[in-house]
Order: structure tokens, then sequence, then C-alpha cells
């Protein structure tokens, strides 16, 4: 009986599209099922490869409509603030600023902008302390925060159906009307395009053709790889890890837990007081420094692994190099800031593909 | 309407030609069954907004909250039948702020859940799950039967974990004349738990009749051992007293009240 059921169900199936299609002649078939066109990110040579989100998948209309919404102050509550409010190309997607205020509370956020690049490579969480394991949910902690952007998912979705672009838009990226869970698709698809890998040392990298780095810059190149890599590891200079860079000697559970770090994620002892590596490409972009912005130059973070290392029960055992902390003659501090300085991407925070379509 | 009859036409032909396989004329087929989540407080009915007693304390209540997911029938054989699309909000509340207040979600009453479709058998157990399973929990952009961010059970009260809430149980408890605000939540991967309940007997599921199963639903159980006066709102940051209410309802919290 099942089986038969099934069969009826299929029969059906067959008909009805068929019945429905004959009077609908006139439509090309493709405004009736648009199929968006998959995108394929371009990633530089010196880059680990990129696993594809199969929920997901990059299209180019996708890609754009993300771009839109990412620079759209509708989608904050009070039509003020966009994600690139705090998140501005020309600081690599970050703020300049430790904690900022510009929410619609009007409240000082508890932690600081993090930069965004290179996120198609971020599979260990979001957030300073990965409480977010994609892009797409994350999207929607910004988007309803209080003191943040404050925005009533139905009222986005309200406010964006006003705008026939955007049906247009995101028609064609997802063949669905306007719904939340497709803004945070599209910002997702949009973000994980923001590779930066065309930074003068990328260019070193890839023997490219009148590509190189100063002798002091590579006195520093190798110096950081021999002192920083464990953490800042790899081509992406981020091990997508967590640590405890010994800023906090105690990690009190004020602001529920925001000191504690992963252990608010895991619940893991180990994990008090770690946070997620940043990466250091665009580091001289991205100041000021750690979660809470604490650090306003990179000469401040260097005195804090020279002299500042705190110790506590979770501080990486990294940082112990000949004594505690990292220390460094002034020659070499120059050598590795003058390394950090070939890691800015200018290509990066002027490319045309990642600013504001209406400015 | 011409082509639409004759659809119409030929689905019962086809229909009727693949009956007469079968010898007999009336076939029991596969049934229906609603399960209700009837909630109660004790021995009591639960209600919203009315005192209840338990030792010294007296609770109001101004919600009782649960995704119930992946629900299964177990078959006098044993074997699961695993109803697909199985997310379900039960819920009784009062209205909910969400997002902070920017909108609000109205007082909803929702006991019932309804499975189709179940295979025609003789069926000894209901399993099913309070919570949302990692692959949706992890991905909020994911959508399938009644999972959505709209309705307040997803990351409010745990901004830092973009997730869904498990269940939550808000409203006041007063003792010696002290009142404190209530919410004890649950959520997390490693608190999606299985609640299996055994039915009095085995239930013949099938078309012939629709099954009705009532559960009883025990807010009492769910805080069961939790300390709700020093500790009067649990969620992420409070994670063992979350998982022993996580363990309360997958242990203690469902019974069987009926079936016919």
């Amino acid at each position: 009986m099942t089986g038969k059921i099934a069969f009826l169900r299929i029969t059906v199936c067959i008909l009805l599209p068929t019945a429905v299609s004959s009077c609908k002649k006139d439509v090309p078939l493709e405004e009736i099922n648009p199929v968006p066109h998959a995108v394929k990110l371009e990633v530089p040579g010196n880059f680990p490869t990129v696993e594809q989100d199969l929920d997901n998948p990059l299209t180019a209309e996708g890609i754009e409509l993300g771009r839109m919404l990412f620079y759209d102050v509708r989608l904050s509550g009070n039509n003020r603030i966009s994600c690139a409010s705090c998140h501005r190309q020309d600081l690599a997607f970050t703020d300049g600023l430790a904690l900022s205020t510009i929410g619609v509370s009007g409240k000082m956020l508890d932690r600081h902008a993090p930069a965004l690049f290179n996120l198609a490579w971020a599979k260990t969480g979001l957030f300073w302390d990965g409480g977010s394991k994609n892009l797409e949910s994350q999207a929607f902690g910004p988007l309803t925060s209080a003191d943040e952007m404050h925005q009533d998912l139905l009222v986005l979705e309200a406010e964006l159906k006003q705008v026939p672009d955007y049906v247009t838009r995101f028609k064609k990226a997802f063949n669905e009307d306007i719904k939340s869970v497709n803004v945070v698709k599209a910002l997702a698809q949009f973000q994980r395009t923001l590779i930066s890998g065309t930074s003068r040392y990328d260019k070193y990298k890839r023997g490219e053709a009148g590509a190189s780095l100063t002798a002091t810059e590579l006195l520093g190149m190798n110096l950081l790889n021999s002192k920083c890599k464990a953490c800042h590891s790899g081509e992406l200079f981020t091990d997508d890890g967590y640590h405890n860079n010994g800023i906090d000697a105690t990690f009190s559970d004020d602001h529920e837990g925001i000191y504690q770090g992963r252990f608010r994620v895991s619940f893991d002892p180990n994990d008090m007081g770690k946070f997620k590596t940043p990466s250091l490409r665009n580091v001289m972009l991205t100041a000021p420094y750690m979660h809470d912005g604490r650090f306003k130059t990179i000469d401040e973070v260097l005195d804090h692994y020279e002299f500042g290392i705190k110790i506590s029960p979770t501080t990486d055992q990294l940082l112990y190099q000949d004594q505690t902390g990292i220390p460094l003659s002034k020659i070499e501090r120059e050598a590795i800031i003058a390394f950090l300085a070939a890691l800015t991407d200018h290509e990066f925070i002027t490319n045309k593909k990642m600013n504001n379509p209406n400015p | 309407m011409k082509k639409l009859l004759s659809i119409i036409g030929l689905s019962a032909l086809l229909f009727t030609s693949c009956s007469k396989d079968n010898d007999t004329i009336l076939v029991e087929a596969d049934g229906k069954v609603t399960v209700s989540f009837d909630a109660v407080f004790g021995a009591q009915d639960f209600a919203l907004n009315k005192d209840f007693t338990s030792g010294t304390k007296t609770f109001n209540f101004t919600k009782f909250r649960y995704w119930v997911s992946n629900v299964a029938l177990v078959n006098s054989k044993g074997e699961a039948y695993q109803v697909p699309n199985s997310y379900f909000l039960v819920e009784e509340t009062s209205a909910v702020p969400v997002q902070e207040g920017a909108f609000t979600y109205p007082a909803t009453k929702r006991e019932d859940v309804v499975l189709p479709n179940i295979p025609l058998g003789d069926y000894k157990a209901i399993k099913f799950s309070i919570g949302v399973d990692q692959k949706y929990n992890d991905n909020l952009s994911l959508q399938t039967a009644e999972l959505s961010q709209l309705n307040g059970m997803t990351n409010v009260s745990w901004m830092w974990m973009t997730s869904y809430i498990f269940s939550s149980v808000g409203g006041k408890v007063t003792e010696n004349g002290t009142s404190k605000t209530l919410l004890v939540e649950t959520g997390l991967n490693a608190n999606y738990k299985t609640v299996t309940v055994d039915l009095p007997q085995a239930v013949k599921i099938s078309s012939a009749k629709e099954t009705k199963i009532v559960l009883n639903a025990d807010v009492e159980k769910a805080i069961d051992g939790v300390d709700v006066v020093t500790n009067p709102v649990v969620g992420a940051s409070k994670a063992t007293i979350m998982a022993a209410v996580a363990t309360n309802y997958s242990t203690k919290v469902f019974s069987v009240k009926s079936v016919n």
C-alpha cells in the first residue's frame, strides 16, 4: 500500500508541472527557474587549498548581493549603520577603534571588531572565542544584537522587499523570496571572497617579476619564523587556533564570561583565557590590538610579548623563550616591524570588487 | 479545468489499476499519530500566570518552550521508524520579546505534534530528542520544518553561541517572601539528548483509526535538583547546571498519560 501511494504521488508530480508549464509558454525558462553562476575562489599560489562550503555554494549573484547588503544601512534597526561601518575596507575591514560605541544602543562593545579577510579558510569558529561555527550563523549575532545593528529580522525582510532590485537579486541568487537566511548566506558568500594575498611578501614568495624584500625585511621574516610562527603559522599567518597569550592573569566571569575566551564556548578549563589567533597579514592596518583593543600600537604588542607576559595555568608555553616572554634586540624589533609592513596588502584595501557598490 | 479533471481521472485510473494486485478490497494502510505534550506541574495541570507550590518555593510561569526533534516510533520488533523533517516547537508562552524587545512573538499554546504516514504496525515506544541536532544547531541558515530564527528560540540570550535554545522555562520563583526572575534554559550540542518513552502496551497504528499519544511534560521535574533560588538564571554561562537540566529532560520530564 505504501508503494501505491508513492506511485500516485510520482504520477501527480509528473503530470502537474506539465499542466502548469503549458500555461506559461511565453516566459523564458531561466526566469521561472534562474540558475546562478557558480564561482570558484581565486586562491593565491602560495596559499593552502580552500574547501567549498557545500551548504552555501558561491555564485556570482550571491557574492554581488552579499556585497550590496554588506554596505547597506537597511541592515541596522536605525538604518544608520552597515556591516562596513565597523569593517572598513581601507583598514582591512576593521574599524581602528578599541571598543566601538556606534551600535544602535550606543553602549560600548566588549570586543574589538575583528579584521575580515581570508575567512574562507577560517574553519574553527568565528568571534574571538569561536562561538559561531560559520559565517552564516555568525551574521545573526551583529545583525540582531541590541548593542550592534539591532535589526528585527522581520523588519529587515520587509525593508528589503521594498527595493525591487533586491527582490530580483534574491530571486536570481537563491531562487527564493527575500528571507533573513538568504541575507546571511549572501553576506557569507561575499565575505569568503575577501582574500588578501597580494602583499609585497606574497609577490616575493611567489617569485613574481620585480618582487623583492629588503635585507631588513628578510631578517624580520626569519625572526618571525623562529619566534612567532608557532601561532601565526603558515601563509595565512594564523593557526586558526586559540591561545592564552598572557595578557591577563585572572579571568572573571563578568559580562557573561567575556574575559574567559574560549572557555565559555568549550567549558574546558584548559581553554581559560584563550582567544583566536588573528592573522599578522595587514597587521599594520588593524590597530589597536587584542580582543579588547588594549594595545594601541605594534610596539605596545611587542613590549607585551617581551616584558608583559602574565602567568596563569593556561598561559601558552610558546611564550617562554629563554625567559618569560620573547626577548628582541632593538635591531630585531625594527626588522620584525619592517617585515610586518611588507604584509600590508594595498591591492586588497583598494580592490574595487570589494568596495561600496553604491557610494 | 478539463486538464485538471483528466489528471485526477488518470491518477484514479493508475491508482485503481495498482490495487488489482491485492486480494482484499479494504486494506489498512499507513496511519496518522498525534502526539500531545501535555504540560503539568507535578500532579497539577500546568498553566501560565498561576501559582504552583513545590516544597518551600512558589513558582509562577510565563513560558515553557522546547524543541522536539528527530521523532521515531519503535515497533514491537524493536525497529525504529524515523519521522522525516520532525522539528517541532512545543510551547505555552506569554508574548515573548524577541531580540531584546525589538519585536514580539505572540502568546502561543501548542502541544500537539502530528506525525503523518506512519507505516502500518504495532508500536511499543516513542523516541524523540529535546533540542536541535548538531547539523542545524551549528548553522542557523539551514532551514527545515519549523526551525526558524524568528521565534525567540535561537541565540537571543547567548549571543556568543549562535545556536538554538533547546528548552526554556521562564517566570518567577518565590521563597520566604523574596521573588526572583526565573529563566532556566538548555542548549549546546553536548546537551542534545534522546528521550525514550515506553507505551504501556503496544498500539496499532493504521489508516483505520487515528492514534493519539498523550505525554505528560512535567515542568517541576525539568528543574528538579536545581537550586533555582541561588541560580534562578541558568544558561550557557552555568554549564554544569544546564547539563543537569538537560539530563532531567531526557530521563524524567516525559511520561505517558494515555494512548488511544
